[in-house]
């Protein structure tokens, strides 16, 4: 059973300050947007109908590479015995040969589906890593395109320097507790003063900070908007969703809510590869679910509310025995 | 991005006068026709006919995104609505007092992860199926098909230790959480619907792919990656064709070769917004974009099934506007042929609306006319105007053909009066033949001359004398000059006035004329052969006659009184009066009498009198330098004209083709201009092409009328005509033993019919006849009735049995020929004489030979064709 694999339209990187971010929200022609809020910066994510949209400024920080959109979509075939979705799905046939072959990857999680950016660069080893497992296909102005690569063997050869220890990085897990949620996009609209209030004018944790220092410590600021291909995709912590209109997003009828693991102690930049399999690969051991989202600085896993005991015990034996991988 | 009050409109599966409009709520009609006791107030004029009353509103569900229409009878007026969550909610409208509805009503179906119903299909066949098709998730499945009658199970959701029930309102009884099927894992669908060949399979159009899912192996799917992958619809006449669409573009699929579409249509500047077929119609399928006051529609009832790769698929497209307004959707009558109701995109107007069918329209080869406009056949014949039919040129044609006309090669005369001897131009074409074949027999050596016309005859005229001759019975020297020449002489006799022989003497022909009571005529032909008291005779003959005109005793008064003084008044009377002559031979008389030596046009140009009497007239009276003129000036006036008595002066030459062209383009008579063109010369004019036509228009028409016996006399008479014309043997009869033809042995044979082989056709007895093959010498077959050897002709041959049959072949001596013929089945190759095969095929209906099961006489398509005339 092969499975195909959707490369999408070009993607740029950038980070910037809000007044830049602000006048750019009405950017909804552009078909990849997305846009993360930390305590650090907004993190930007767009195609290069947005990107050229957007207003030079000395605000805005730019990784200057093209990324490509890699997504793995299901044919269908048996459903799989695991319950973990996601990164954790992945990890192995995905996330665990790019980073072997030293690429470096961008992960971006929504509520439909999993986005893996890679460099443009990169191109040619990633098909040359992934065509064994699966069917690759370019998407051209809507129409599948099955996609071939041709020096292949250079490609691998080259990348396969010699392996360096992977850098153990720190994590942070928050306390606040978050959902992941999608909007139907005739509703926008009706959200949309929510949606910059929450994103651009409240100011979250530290606003609460008197009725609750401890929470000031324990949870950090996050709100993820992506607007992709049309679908509409929302992850914010329990206080953000408090201030949405119940009924207009859609979330799981189980009403699951996930924790973070923050990932890196210094922002992480955009060369290091092996980050998210570090992550990936022991919640992928444990069969446990995950959201994966980078940013400009660092890397954010959600994981299921009730896995993240088993989850911290987890990062912490890595932590004590880096080699065990 | 669509709005979410986009209307759409569903027909009852089962009410065929109502229909449900959803936009941002739920609207019932019902349509009725309009001014019946009936109408209220309130009922919204849909067409001329017809009005619609607003029955039920529910807008209890709000977020619709779809509305799916239970498809069994009862209950009635359940739907399905598929919200923007993923939710499906079943709800109702109007009252019902079905307790399985009331159970039913309200019940929700929640997917794990909400996002929106795109889709939603009721299965055919097992009603309490019905498939939703969601947008993406990243670990949910985007098909889930819900069993409507299952019971909430709490225990079984709880088993997943995942489930919370906080923020959710799982605690009421009428929600279902689990899906009998869950397809399409990380997929979005866009449009569903279920195979009517096999209610098990059913068809998505999935994110980049159309897949095709089977309830009995949910682990496998059939699916070919394409965009067009919206509102896919199954054809309900051709079960396995399937049209889908992406944005402008329509594409058809055919499921036994599921791997591209086997067409797409034509692209559409804009997305389109709906596409179904219609259910009434085979292959016809109407297509909505947006924006847009026009549904187009696709004919494709003469697509072949499947589509060929090489064959160019007939498509007709053509479009049809139903209302003024922009369309916002449409929804086929499920029952009343190609009709529709159409709601506008904004303000709910809505239009009952019939597709009008083209019209296809058929002449029969007689008078009838027949059309077709969906599936009534109209067949519309003239009645009552028997005068209209008369005129009609097939009508003529057919009654002519069924008189012979045209057949009677021996005197050929007589072909007008079979014709019905009411039209001038056929009796002067066809006396005209005669004449010309009168000549024929007698001169022989002049046939160039005779067939080419008088046109090129006068052309020829030399030697020409002048004289002139005194008035008959007076001693007045006459002062009209006459012209004489051998080429005169032969145009006068092929005008019909004088016959064969030295001596110029009209009077057969005045006595002929006289015998027809043409006595007007009779007496300007005397007159124009300066016989003024034989004239005046005739007159006097015809005002005495029984029935007799006495007014033309006035005339030979009148004429009495004739005198070449110039400057006489009765000179100027008569030259004045004549015109008040209603008899235009009367009138060319005093018109001869009055006019200057040489200048004739009172009479040359009077188109009342019969060609051939004004040519005749101009060979006597004009001389060698007017003649010619007049002649050809007159040629040119036939040929514009299409008068067949032009064909006098053209002949069948190339001028007479052109003549018959315009007479065939003025009538259609094919069959005059046929048969007077045989008569031409094979090398020039019946070569042209227009003659051809004129002859293979007429034998077709002939074959239409089931005229087969005049056809085959037809093609007889042409073939003695023109040699060329005759069909070369197309079929052999081969000896088994050797191989050889035995037909080609024998090639004094002449060759008869088409499509049998005979052999043996001789009709007398006591021929004796070849019973092997003169190859080889091997016997020939046997005939399967009579047992003798093919070549035995069979009136030879003793009918054992059937007495009664023998004498019937017998006494039918013109059908002994066909009888001997020798026929067989071209399926069981079993044959025999053609008279025994025809009479043991009356009454039987297998093959002769035994154990032969083979319905030979059924099997020959045209064998039972009864022709329409008889030989």
């Amino acid at each position: 059973a092969y499975e195909p694999f959707f490369v999408y339209s070009n993607t740029q990187t950038v980070d910037g300050e809000k007044s830049i971010v602000l006048c750019n929200l009405g950017i909804l022609k552009c078909k990849f947007f997305s846009l993360t809020e930390t305590p650090e910066n907004y993190t930007v994510v767009l195609d290069e109908e947005g990107f050229k949209e957007l207003q030079p400024s000395e605000h805005l920080k730019v990784e200057s590479s093209i990324w490509l959109p890699l997504n793995v979509v299901s044919n269908g075939n048996a459903s799989s015995s695991s319950q973990a979705v996601g990164v954790t799905k992945i990890a192995k046939s995905v996330i665990a040969p790019l980073a072997q072959q030293h690429v470096s990857v961008f992960m971006l999680s929504t509520y439909q589906t999993d986005f893996i950016l890679v460099r443009e660069k990169d191109l040619s080893v990633v098909v040359g890593t992934l065509e064994e497992e699966f069917n690759i296909y370019e998407e051209v102005g809507g129409e599948s395109v099955p996609m071939l690569c041709q020096d292949v063997a250079n490609a691998l050869q080259k990348n396969a320097k010699e392996a360096t220890r992977p850098t153990v990085h720190p994590v942070l897990i928050p306390q606040n507790q978050f959902c992941v949620m999608s909007l139907d996009p005739d509703t926008l609209p009706s959200i949309a003063t929510t949606l910059i209030d929450v994103l651009f004018y409240s100011n979250g944790p530290k606003e609460d900070a008197q009725s609750s220092p401890s929470r000031d410590l324990d949870c950090i600021k996050f709100f993820s908007f992506s607007l992709i291909d049309g679908y509409i995709s929302l992850v914010m912590d329990t206080e953000a969703q408090r201030q949405f209109p119940a009924d207009l997003l859609f979330t799981s009828s189980s009403g699951e809510l996930w924790r973070m693991v923050r990932i890196g102690g210094q922002p992480l930049g955009f060369d290091e590869c092996g980050i998210v399999a570090q992550i990936s690969q022991p919640l992928a051991d444990s069969d446990i679910s995950a959201y994966y989202i980078s940013t400009f600085s660092f890397d954010h896993a959600l994981v299921p509310e009730e896995d993240i005991v088993r989850v911290t015990d987890m990062l912490q034996n890595q932590r004590k025995e880096p080699a065990a991988s | 991005i669509m709005s979410g009050s986009k209307p759409d409109i569903l027909w009852s599966p089962h009410h065929p006068d109502r229909y449900v409009i959803c936009d941002s709520e739920l609207g019932l009609y019902r349509i009725g026709p309009t001014g019946g006791s009936e109408t209220k107030a309130g009922a919204l004029p849909l067409s001329e006919e017809t009005a619609a009353t607003l029955l039920a509103i529910n807008s209890d569900t709000p977020y619709m995104k779809c509305v799916a229409w239970y498809p069994k009878h009862e209950p009635e007026c359940l739907l399905a609505v598929g919200q923007a969550n993923g939710r499906v909610v079943l709800t109702s409208l109007g009252q019902s007092h079905n307790t399985a509805c009331k159970e039913l009503v309200g019940k929700e179906f929640v997917p794990k992860h909400a996002r929106q119903c795109n889709t939603l299909a009721w299965n055919p066949v097992d009603s309490n199926l019905l498939a939703a098709g969601l947008d993406k998730h990243r670990a949910d499945f985007s098909v889930l098909i819900w069993d409507i009658s299952s019971k909430f199970s709490p225990e079984a959701s709880v088993a997943s230790e995942k489930i919370r029930l906080s923020s959710v309102d799982l605690d009421s009884s009428t929600v279902v959480t689990k899906p009998l099927y869950e397809l399409g894992q990380n997929d979005a669908c866009l449009s569903l619907c279920w195979l009517l060949r096999d209610p098990k399979l059913l068809l998505a159009g999935m994110h980049r792919n159309l897949a095709i899912f089977d309830l009995r192996n949910t682990s496998q799917k059939t699916f070919v990656n394409t965009k067009a992958v919206q509102g896919v619809t199954v054809d309900p006449h051709v079960h396995d064709r399937v049209a889908s669409f992406f944005e402008g573009q329509v594409a058809i699929w055919d499921l036994r070769k599921f791997e591209k579409p086997v067409l797409t249509l034509t692209e559409q500047p804009k997305p389109l917004t709906k596409v179904a077929w219609c259910p009434t119609r085979n292959g016809l399928l109407a297509t909505l974009t947006r924006d847009s006051n026009i549904i187009r529609l696709y004919d494709m009832q003469h697509t072949p099934t499947p589509i060929g790769d090489e064959t160019e698929p007939t498509i007709i497209e053509r479009s049809v506007q139903p209302c003024e307004s922009q369309i916002g959707s449409f929804a086929w009558h499920p029952s009343s042929q190609n009709r529709m109701v159409v709601v506008s995109a904004a303000n709910r107007v809505m239009t009952d609306f019939t597709v009008f069918e083209r019209i296809s329209l058929a002449w029969s080869s007689t008078t009838s006319l027949m059309w077709a406009c969906g599936r009534h056949l109209y067949d519309c014949s003239e009645d009552g105007a028997e005068g209209a039919i008369e005129k009609d040129i097939a009508t003529k044609m057919r009654q002519r053909a069924q008189s012979r006309y045209g057949h009677d090669t021996v005197q050929v005369w007589r072909n007008h009066l079979l014709a019905g001897g009411k039209d001038s131009q056929l009796k002067s074409s066809h006396m005209k033949q005669c004449a010309e074949d009168m000549e024929l027999k007698l001169q022989g050596n002049k046939q160039a001359v005779v067939y080419s016309g008088i046109k090129n005859i006068v052309k020829t005229s030399s030697g020409t004398t002048e004289s002139r001759r005194c008035w008959s019975g007076s001693d007045r020297q006459s002062d009209v000059p006459r012209y004489h020449s051998e080429e005169r002489c032969l145009a006068l006799r092929l005008c019909g006035w004088i016959s064969r022989g030295p001596d110029i003497d009209v009077e057969i022909f005045l006595r002929s004329l006289e015998h027809e009571r043409e006595w007007e005529r009779a007496a300007a032909v005397a007159l124009f052969n300066l016989d003024i008291r034989r004239a005046i005779q005739i007159l006097n003959k015809g005002a005495t006659a029984d029935k007799g005109d006495l007014n033309l005793n006035v005339v030979a008064m009148a004429l009495s009184g004739y005198t070449d003084e110039k400057s006489s008044l009765w000179r100027e009377m008569c030259s004045s009066l004549r015109l008040q002559l209603k008899n235009p031979y009367l009138c060319v008389m005093f018109a001869f009498l009055t006019s200057e030596t040489g200048a004739y046009d009172g009479v040359l140009f009077e188109s009342s009198v019969a060609v051939r009497d004004r040519v005749a007239f101009a060979c006597m009276f004009l001389s060698d330098a007017q003649l010619p003129r007049y002649i050809d000036k007159l040629t040119n006036e036939m040929k514009e004209a299409g008068n067949l008595e032009g064909i006098l002066l053209t002949g069948l030459t190339k001028d007479g083709v052109d003549l018959m062209e315009s007479y065939v383009d003025r009538t259609g008579d094919v069959q005059t201009a046929s048969f007077c063109m045989l008569k031409g010369s094979p090398g020039d004019v019946l070569k042209d092409p227009r003659v051809q036509c004129w002859i293979e228009n007429y034998r077709n028409l002939l074959d239409a009328w089931r005229f087969w016996h005049k056809r085959a006399e037809f093609d007889i008479h042409r073939g003695k005509l023109d040699p060329s014309s005759k069909p070369l043997a197309q079929v052999f009869v081969s000896c088994n033993f050797c191989g050889k033809s035995i037909s080609y042995s024998c090639s004094a044979m002449p060759h008869q019919g088409r499509g049998f082989s005979q052999y043996g056709v001789s009709g007398s007895p006591t021929k004796s006849k070849v019973t092997s093959c003169p190859g080889c010498r091997k016997p020939l077959p046997r005939c399967a009735l009579c047992l003798m050897n093919m070549g035995t002709p069979v009136s030879n041959c003793p009918v054992t049995g059937k007495s009664e049959e023998k004498v019937d072949l017998t006494r039918e001596n013109k059908l002994a020929q066909f009888n001997n013929w020798f026929t067989w089945c071209h399926n069981c190759r079993h044959g025999g004489h053609a008279g025994h095969m025809l009479s043991w095929f009356r009454d039987h209906t297998e093959c002769p030979v035994s154990a032969c099961t083979c319905k030979c006489m059924q099997l020959d398509t045209t064998g039972n064709l009864v022709p329409s005339d008889s030989s």
